[in-house]
């Protein structure tokens, strides 16, 4: 029962880092531009997923104009990006060029007969139950449908974010060996020096925080 | 407007912190590796522990005016050069 418990709690963690990344981080996808269209939006409780409006321009209004740009995979399925600002919110792509990015993809609206290829760089998701849209960051024309693109962001990305964890670690067991195991070594010696019946106390604070502390290990899969 | 400064406000008290923690994690390190290359010393056995004291006083006081401590400031210029990249690589190139 409780080991269920642990499990559900850990692949619940699980999932929303990895959808926490997969909604941030940047994708590329290969598309044909068919179109741009700028659409007032009145955003409702998906609010999380639209953006904000333009760097400088009034904040607060729930309803304002948003840029979308319609697409075509090779495939022939469809995707529709919005186009927004992040400005100095999240995520911190500080998008502000909004503007410019909607001129550069109507310059590349091409049809099924003479199809230009180009690489949307977006963050997000489409879903149509909850009317949301991903954001398109960059447009650049490739070879063909075909391209190789290398997430080189990405890859930086989880590189730092490994050496950020691993550095975390090690400040931890740093300030562990330092720091704690010392306190709790003479608070064990102060305990030794008085009567019998502390024992039964300490091995009671040793029992609790021991516990905890195995729990803990169990995370980083070395048995106490 | 708000919305940078906010950016900035809060970007700086979250580098602080990471520069507070890096900090405090060097200078243990370094002491620790103090300690330790006194204690094994097999020369400096039976010294009094005044001296090892002073040795390792010695050696922070080094540290404190040494290139490691001031690379700390890296905490703040890295993330700042990052920023600025993203910025001219989102918007301008």
């Amino acid at each position: 029962m409780w080991r269920y418990i642990k499990w559900g709690f850990r692949i619940t963690l699980l999932l929303f880092v990895v959808g926490f990344f997969h909604y941030t981080l940047p994708q590329h996808d290969i598309v044909r531009i068919v179109g741009t269209e700028n659409r007032r939006i009145d955003v409702g409780v998906n609010s999380i997923f639209w953006s904000r409006p333009d760097v400088g321009m009034a904040e607060g209004n729930a309803s304002r104009d948003v840029f979308f740009i319609n697409a075509i995979y090779p495939d022939g399925s469809i995707m529709d990006y919005r186009n927004e600002d992040t400005g100095w919110g999240w995520p911190p792509y500080f998008k502000i060029d909004t503007f410019a990015l909607q001129t550069k993809a109507k310059e590349m609206i091409s049809p099924s007969s003479a199809p230009t290829w180009v690489s949307v760089t977006h963050y997000g998701w489409r879903n149509g139950l909850f009317t949301i849209f991903p954001n398109a960051v960059e447009v650049t024309r490739v070879d063909g449908q075909n391209a190789r693109i290398i997430p080189w962001f990405n890859i930086v990305f989880f590189v730092v974010l490994g050496f950020v964890l691993f550095m975390l670690r090690r400040m931890w067991m740093q300030f562990r060996e330092r720091t704690i195991d010392p306190v709790v070594a003479s608070a064990g010696e102060t305990w030794d020096s008085v009567d019998a019946t502390a024992d039964a106390a300490r091995d009671r604070a040793k029992g609790i925080f021991g516990r905890f502390m195995a729990w803990l290990g169990t995370w980083s899969g070395k048995g106490r | 407007m708000s919305a940078i400064l906010r950016l900035l406000v809060f970007g700086f008290l979250a580098l602080s912190v990471v520069y507070v923690l890096v900090s405090l994690y060097s200078r243990s390190v370094r002491r620790e590796k103090l300690e330790k290359a006194w204690d094994s010393d097999p020369a400096r056995e039976g010294t009094a522990t005044g001296d090892r004291d002073a040795y390792i006083k010695a050696g922070m006081a080094a540290y404190e005016t040494g290139l490691r401590k001031k690379l700390i400031w890296l905490v703040y210029v890295l993330p700042a050069l990052a920023m600025g990249l993203i910025i001219y690589f989102v918007n301008w190139d």
